[in-house]
């Protein structure tokens, strides 16, 4: 297996700026070191404020970490992060935001123009596919979101918690997309709360705790361990058995 | 140099599917397109030739002339401000130059700007000017005119990013260079050559709406040396924009991403 990106000592710290002098400081991540495998499925979980989105973000090279580096041994990496929160510009509608979306992530006008009657009709969005995204419920934006993020054409695709959402039946055919995804080419870097999930698509599956890393190793295995650990029982029993 | 033409393709792509959208929220759809600059008209000939019966005859062309320039210089440097924001979702996802954004709403902007030529062109006609060939000169004011506007969106769009304080400090400057552009005035009014001259070189809105008259009112080329010393500082200022921009990529990313 040859490696697509590879972090070194990885490190990122937030300074937030409050009014004119005022600033705060936050580690998010410190002295992270992985490779990614190129075609392989990676989960990364971890409890909130882990770390996990901003190594997201780091990944995708939206922002560069504050210590350490990323490379990409086989030269420029396309990617594109899949994401719940952000996404679309609410006024365009979503056939624009698609094919916006499309061509940014390297697909000519026309072949994305082609791609569009697949995407709608995969995001079962009806006739709501023609208006403003603002107009949609969080459902129907997480729809469109994976539904056009599963069609793009990038070397890497980050995917942030939005397989939980939708109904049972579009859930499941997200899985479904995932897995035929996993069995191809495309290498996918997913974050979950959901540790079974992870151990079901993934191959290996990373642990953050804390802006480090805690495990990173078989997929079953590593979720396994993490549901151990989040349990709060068994949590609490372990760290008396530390003391 | 393909990815130069993908990124041409967004702008061009993203600036329609905007107009489409604000075209599909108001009734009149792209009817507004030629009713704004009509009603500007409208307003104009109430106050000026109705209410105070200044000016000579044709003193609303005169003031189009400067009034429509004006407005799309406006329109452009406002809406840049916001470009980066507004595209929060596309920045949060992949790494695009973010210099596009505000490209886009001056693509956006010089769309609309075509129909106020054209409403700025049949109010020249009303007005008794007809076609001449000296209206070919049109073309290197409007492309000048667009070299002077990128620059101070592109920086607009940079300090509302860097602090959202800035749109306030935009209006005023916007008010002020409504003031100082001889839009209601002439220009060539003024008696003291030394400030006449000082306006001309210093504000080039001032110039480029001076031309526009030249040209629609007066059948009278421009001065085509200032114009090209005008083409070729801006040309270049723009060259320099895109270099801050390229610096600033991720620091950028991240302070629309924090806000």
């Amino acid at each position: 297996m040859t490696a697509l990106l590879e972090i070194s000592s990885v490190g990122m710290e937030y300074k937030v700026r409050h009014g004119l002098f005022r600033t705060f400081h936050h580690t998010a991540l410190s002295d992270i070191s992985f490779t990614i495998e190129q075609g392989e499925t990676l989960g990364v979980i971890g409890r909130n404020g882990s770390g996990k989105s901003t190594l997201l973000e780091l990944l995708t090279g939206l922002i560069r970490p504050t210590s350490g580096t990323i490379r990409s041994p086989l030269g420029a990496v396309t990617r594109s992060l899949l994401t719940l929160g952000l996404g679309f510009r609410t006024d365009l509608s979503g056939e624009d935001n698609v094919i916006v979306s499309l061509v940014l992530q390297g697909y000519s006008r026309k072949s994305a123009r082609q791609l569009v009657p697949k995407i709608s009709e995969f995001a079962e969005l009806g006739p709501f596919f023609y208006e403003p995204v603002r107009t949609y419920s969080a459902g129907m934006r997480a729809r469109l979101g994976f539904a056009t993020g599963t069609h793009s054409n990038v070397d890497l695709l980050l995917i942030d918690e939005v397989l939980g959402v939708g109904d049972i039946e579009f859930r499941d055919k997200a899985e479904a997309t995932m897995i035929e995804r996993m069995g191809s080419e495309q290498t996918v870097v997913f974050v979950t709360q959901a540790p079974q999930q992870a151990a079901r698509l993934c191959n290996r599956v990373l642990w953050l705790e804390q802006g480090n890393i805690r495990e990173l190793g078989d997929a079953k295995e590593v979720a396994n361990n993490y549901q151990q650990a989040s349990r709060p029982s068994t949590a609490a029993k372990e760290q008396s058995a530390r003391r | 140099m393909s990815s130069i033409f993908r990124l041409l393709d967004i702008i061009d792509l993203q600036a329609r599917a905007k107009l489409k959208a604000e075209a599909s929220r108001l009734y009149l759809s792209y009817l507004w397109w030629v009713l704004e600059p009509m009603l500007y008209v409208l307003v104009f000939y109430i106050v000026f030739e109705t209410l105070l019966n200044r000016g000579g005859p044709n003193f609303v062309f005169f003031l189009m002339c400067g009034k429509i320039p004006y407005l799309w210089l406006n329109k452009s440097i406002v809406n840049s401000g916001g470009a980066l924001f507004e595209n929060r979702g596309l920045i949060g996802r992949i790494d695009v130059p973010k210099i596009i954004f505000p490209y886009i709403t001056l693509q956006e902007m010089l769309y609309k700007q075509w129909v106020g030529f054209l409403v700025l062109f049949a109010t020249a006609l009303y007005f008794d000017s007809s076609i001449t060939l000296n209206w070919l000169w049109l073309i290197p004011v409007i492309v000048v005119n667009y070299l002077v506007l990128v620059v101070p969106s592109l920086i607009a769009a940079l300090l509302v990013t860097w602090a959202q304080d800035f749109r306030i400090l935009i209006q005023m400057g916007m008010l002020f260079l409504m003031f100082v552009s001889g839009i209601f005035w002439d220009i060539n009014d003024i008696q003291n050559e030394f400030w006449r001259d000082f306006l001309l070189t210093a504000n080039p809105l001032a110039f480029l709406i001076d031309s526009y008259r030249k040209i629609l009112m007066y059948n009278q080329a421009p001065d085509l040396i200032h114009l090209a010393w005008l083409a070729l500082a801006f040309a270049i200022m723009i060259v320099i924009m895109h270099r801050i921009y390229e610096l600033l990529r991720y620091r950028l990313t991240r302070l629309v991403l924090e806000a």
